[in-house]
């Protein structure tokens, strides 16, 4: 594996010119949720950034911006840091498809040099700060968070990883926000109908693919792990954390564990998210934390979020549309690509050869009942074969030309979607939006479409001919 | 006699400070016991100050105690 922990994963971001270490001495608030706001305002070459003097701390270091660029991300894939879009995500469904990956458990692991176990106050251990102005209170918002379900504890294939944001409100209590679409819904439903508490593991500071494993919508059945050895191509190394009995990374620099307390909600938020609005305030699940082990000098590493795009656009983009890829194709061969990169999914843009007319409305219904779509998914634009969902003058394109709403527009109505998305109503319901722009085929036949340009011969030879003949820079 | 802390979003006395700076008189962060904000010494007069806070994101317990549940408690499985 490339990276086997945050360390090597920075190193390696600063070999490549892709690491910022901030030096001079900031305050926790604003300056580092701004510096990090800023840093996404660079483009796709943004580096990561590493605050190394925080005013009123000792040692601490926070790492932020880690996966916030698409170099960043390629390099967190190893692949070359210029590698384009389009390259990264064809790479990243040949590893997908090679799922499962293999998991390397290890006896003991650097996380467990400092431990924890009484009066703990994670306002002491780690350095918490604001993001956005609007927030409620010191979230934790990257960590990979491991539970299993209770009632069949045995079953590996239980065990979830997964990323949700963290209010940390007390001294070892902190509030949760898993969405009934997520796995650790699932997992909490099934305790609480028995009115036990959850274990929990939280573990901050990551090797940076299991940071893109924990936010992909992979299926409840499939392994974080196993898919994280996938994307490595090479064993992933988990280590048995003792207090909870959950498998969690190797590498992390920080292990919170504790349990989340059977049918308590208690007030949560507001907190600026991804949607590019604040989430509002809701009554949520409780988390308390019995336990923390951590590396020595560790690294708090965290994300900024707010008016897309930001680091979490990168963090929660391509690893959303090769799922879905995979999951479409299972279902319909006949589809090219998945765009699902704007808002982590809430518009979809599918690809997809036409076999009969309405075909392409099926395979914008399938979007909508994968797993992932039923909480996302707001739009789905299916396109043709011969348009590149990434490329958004090709969708514009199609959609001015091809489409024809008294034929070509589908409304869903009462769906689910997640209960951030502001739009919905009552949070968490929505209608849903199938916009057609394939070109119609029989026996569907409307518009005139029988005479689409194409380029003139030999375009591609003088492609190359006047590439050759620019003016070297 | 010490000054009480009000806590800037909901205006409740029920504050405590829940940790100091390591390098000593930097800063504090308090919590509100009543609607969970927390906040630091450090931090803008906007987010310190109960009366500059912004009142958009004024938030009472009571609010809090009325907002909606998610995920909602299911019922306990017959034994």
């Amino acid at each position: 594996m490339a990276y086997k922990d945050l360390r090597t994963h920075l190193q390696t971001l600063a070999d490549q010119g892709q690491l910022v270490r901030v030096t001079e001495a900031v305050l926790p608030e604003p300056d580092i949720g701004a510096a990090a706001c800023a840093v996404n305002k660079l483009g796709e070459k943004a580096p990561a950034l590493l605050f190394e003097n925080i005013k009123g701390y000792t040692n601490a270091r926070i790492a932020m911006n880690v996966h916030g660029s698409w170099c960043n991300h390629a390099i967190s894939m190893d692949m070359p840091r210029d590698t384009p879009l389009k390259e990264q995500f064809l790479q990243f469904v040949r590893r997908y498809e090679t799922y499962p990956g293999k998991v390397e458990e290890r006896a003991t692991a650097p996380w467990e040099e400092v431990v924890i176990e009484d009066d703990i106050n994670l306002f002491d251990i780690l350095p918490l700060f604001r993001l956005n102005h609007g927030d409620g209170g010191f979230y934790i918002d990257k960590a990979a968070i491991v539970t299993r379900d209770i009632t069949d504890w045995d079953d590996p294939e239980t065990q979830n990883v997964g990323m949700y944001r963290l209010q940390v409100k007390g001294k070892n209590r902190i509030g949760l926000q898993p969405v009934p679409a997520h796995d650790i819904a699932i997992h909490l439903r099934k305790a609480e109908e028995l009115g036990e508490d959850l274990p929990i593991a939280i573990c901050i500071g990551n090797d940076p693919l299991i940071s893109t494993v924990a936010a992909m919508p992979i299926l409840y059945n499939q392994s974080e792990y196993e898919m994280a050895g996938a994307l490595a191509e090479e064993p992933y190394p988990v280590t048995t954390a003792r207090h909870t009995g959950l498998q969690v990374p190797w590498g992390s620099e920080f292990i919170l564990e504790g349990r989340i307390l059977s049918r308590v909600r208690e007030g949560e938020g507001p907190f600026g998210e991804f949607t590019g609005h604040y989430s509002g305030a809701r009554r949520m699940p409780v988390v308390e934390i019995t336990k923390v082990s951590h590396r020595r000098n560790p690294i708090y590493e965290h994300l900024y979020l707010g008016m897309p795009w930001t680091e979490i656009d990168y963090l929660m983009g391509i690893n959303t549309c090769a799922p879905l890829q995979v999951q479409l194709k299972q279902a319909f061969p006949e589809v090219q690509a998945v765009n699902a990169l704007y808002t982590h999914g809430l518009v979809v843009i599918v690809s997809t050869k036409v076999r009969f007319g309405g075909f392409a409305k099926g395979v914008g219904m399938r979007v909508l009942t994968t797993p992932h779509g039923l909480g996302y998914a707001k739009v789905v634009i299916v396109v043709d074969e011969n348009i590149d969902p990434f490329n958004l003058p090709q969708v514009m394109w199609a959609l001015s030309t091809k489409f024809n709403p008294q034929y070509d527009l589908v409304t869903v109505p009462g769906l689910s979607v997640l209960p951030l998305d502001p739009g919905s109503d009552p949070a968490g319901m929505t209608h849903k939006l199938i916009i057609d722009t394939t070109t119609p085929v029989a026996p569907e036949t409307h518009g005139h479409y029988s005479q689409e340009l194409s380029d003139p011969v030999s375009t591609d030879v003088w492609v190359e001919k006047l590439r050759q003949l620019m003016p070297k820079a | 006699m010490t000054k009480k802390i009000i806590c800037p979003r909901c205006e409740s006395e029920h504050t405590d400070i829940l940790t100091q700076s390591p390098v000593p008189g930097v800063w504090e962060v308090y919590h509100c016991e009543e609607c969970f904000f927390a906040w630091r010494s450090t931090e803008p007069d906007f987010i310190t100050d109960p009366a500059k806070y912004n009142p958009e994101f004024k938030l009472t317990r009571e609010q809090l105690d009325q907002s909606g549940i998610m995920p909602a408690v299911p019922p306990l499985a017959k034994r």
